[in-house]
């Protein structure tokens, strides 16, 4: 909905949104033509699109946390400027920040230790019967990557 | 007490302006840690399976699917054709630019899926037009802005996708089906204050002497976007495709015409259009996510059932009930944004309308046509924002157009509200 799109630097968590959005579209369509020309679905690929867009939301998530744009409420966060201007207030701006960097941390950790729970009992998953922390793998980091995200908008807002 | 803890502690960090995701699963966590202090981990493993689950679902993969095909059509010049072709079917005349702007955001909206991008999308068409003809700026910011709330409501719609991922018992393509008559009812509820008002005041007198595009010419430029409604409705109805496979083939068939048959979109967009979709994807599932959490603590924790039946003590009946629940979004859906308004109160509201047996269906369509006006009412209304900074005025300037749009929109919502057939009919005709 940007009218005038700025050019600002790409992050590679924005890019692995990107690569990921490419690949569920590709996913998808080659669902509809092999059911199609083969009159058979493809088996796989509904969970690996599961795993994408898990990949998107959270690689999304982190390249939105570092512009400070997620969905909030606004109507006491801003101080209206007398040209009309509203800028958040310094206070809430930070604690917005450190909330924001405090639960990704902390469901960091929480998915760890899931991840790891799936590695100790050797779970498999449904459509391919592969480990399934080999999806999992990917979510602690992510997490982590929206918490320092959030935090260099803290640290930014405090000086 | 845990229940009023869960709750206090979501509405304060919800109007200290945290994130409302944060807000979702800060506040949940920290309840799941307080019920259950001597268990192991603090019970705080399912916050992690609570909100991988909230977001791995197959059938959530159409809202990504469709903010795609909504980015793409934007740039893909389908809608400065659709205004041409609509000027060459309606005619010139005051009123007449007006009419046009909602019946081309009506049928963008069949398209793309998310009312700003139809605010943008129209605006970059008609503000300057209706500028031309001797509008004032801020009417017609309020007549686009007043019309890309249509688009929740027309199918395909991202807020249909999030109620029927969050409501089990409400398909996409059911809901898809009872937004259409809404949908087409809220144009209509649009364009008789617009025409109305341009009369009266007298708006777009140079419109007439602007000469009217030839029919055939331009229904043959108009042609590859109008088809899009067509492929998307009519693959779904057919059975060709699942909803998530019509918008991958929407957005196939939306990137073919912007790059080979209108040249709108370059190669070097691509990556821009992808990334824009990424992001408003990634916002409203890191909240789906979070409300994940949020919907276990709600329910382990038992917050929702005596709210369900505190309401139903109160004694108002159905319809009352009902009416007072409506009327409150009306109020709150001026302050948040309408799929965070889904994401919050569709968990909190579900047992109670389990609890009087409101058809789900129609109760979603009750929803969106609420969260549908939020959209164009001051002061947080989404849709207005963009199209009022593209016509450069303030908000404040369409106070005394847009009121006449709101009212005429809430006569439509009581008209859905005492006829529920006009949603339910459809998708009982269509069988699903």
């Amino acid at each position: 909905m940007s009218d005038k799109p700025a050019p600002r630097p790409s992050l590679p968590e924005e890019r692995l949104a990107v690569a990921s959005m490419a690949l569920l579209l590709l996913i998808t369509l080659l669902n509809v033509v092999t059911r199609y020309a083969t009159d058979e679905s493809v088996g796989w690929t509904e969970e690996v699109s599961v795993f994408l867009m898990v990949v998107l939301t959270l690689s999304g998530a982190s390249a939105v946390a570092r512009r400070d744009s997620h969905i909030r409420i606004e109507l006491f966060l801003n101080r209206r400027a007398a040209d009309g201007t509203e800028t958040p207030r310094r206070g809430l701006k930070l604690l917005g920040a450190l909330a924001t960097s405090f639960t990704f941390m902390l469901l960091a950790a929480l998915f760890a230790l899931w991840v790891f729970d799936q590695f100790r009992y050797s779970e498999t998953s449904m459509g391919l019967g592969i480990p399934l922390w080999w999806y999992g793998l990917i979510i602690p980091p992510l997490c982590l990557a929206i918490s320092v995200r959030a935090f260099g908008v803290f640290l930014r807002a405090l000086k | 007490m845990i229940a009023a803890l869960l709750l206090l502690s979501f509405f304060t960090l919800m109007l200290l302006g945290v994130p409302i995701a944060v807000g979702l699963a800060l506040s949940a966590l920290m309840c799941i840690v307080v019920a259950n202090w001597d268990a192991q981990m603090f019970g705080l493993l399912a916050g992690p399976q609570n909100f991988y689950s909230a977001i791995a679902k197959y059938p959530l993969l159409a809202l990504p699917m469709f903010v795609l095909v909504g980015s793409i059509f934007d740039r893909s010049g389908v809608a400065q054709r659709m205004v041409t072709f609509a000027i060459a079917c309606v005619g010139r005349g005051p009123g007449m630019l007006p009419t046009v702007a909602i019946l081309v955001a009506m049928v963008l909206g069949g398209i793309s899926g998310s009312g700003p991008a139809n605010a943008a999308a129209v605006g970059g068409v008609m503000i300057a037009a209706m500028a031309r003809a001797g509008y004032p700026p801020a009417f017609s910011a309020t007549v686009v802005g007043a019309a890309a709330a249509t688009d929740i409501l027309i199918p395909p719609s991202i807020a249909f996708v999030v109620y029927s991922v969050l409501v089990p018992g409400a398909s996409v393509p059911a809901m898809f089906a009872a937004g259409m008559i809404p949908g087409i009812m809220a144009g209509i509820a649009l364009i008789a204050p617009a025409v109305w008002l341009s009369r009266r005041h007298k708006f777009g007198q140079q419109e007439a002497a602007i000469p009217r595009p030839p029919f055939w010419a331009s229904l043959r430029e108009a042609s590859w976007g109008l088809a899009a409604p067509f492929l998307i409705l009519g693959g779904m109805r057919l059975g060709w495709f699942t909803p998530t496979e019509a918008a991958a083939v929407a957005v196939a068939y939306g990137l073919f015409v912007g790059l080979f048959i209108h040249r709108s979109i370059g190669w070097r967009d691509l990556y821009a259009i992808f990334r824009e979709a990424c992001e408003i994807s990634a916002v409203i599932m890191i909240i789906l996510g979070a409300a994940g959490i949020f919907s276990y603590a709600i329910n382990t924790l038992g917050v929702a059932d005596p709210i369900a039946s505190w309401v139903k003590a109160a004694g108002l009946g159905s319809q009352g009930t009902l009416a007072l629940v409506l009327l409150a979004l009306l109020v709150v859906s001026m302050f948040i944004d309408g799929v965070s308004i889904f994401l919050i109160f569709v968990p909190l509201l579900y047992p109670v309308a389990l609890a009087f047996q409101w058809d789900l269906v129609w109760f979603g369509v009750l929803l969106t046509l609420v969260v549908a006006k939020a959209q164009f009412t001051p002061p947080m209304a989404v849709n207005l924002m963009v199209s009022c900074r593209m016509a450069g005025v303030r908000m404040e300037a369409t106070l005394p157009w847009v009121l006449w749009f709101i009212a005429s929109f809430i006569v439509m919502i009581a008209a859905v509200f005492f006829y529920p057939e006009l949603a339910l009919w459809l998708p009982r005709r269509l069988g699903y």
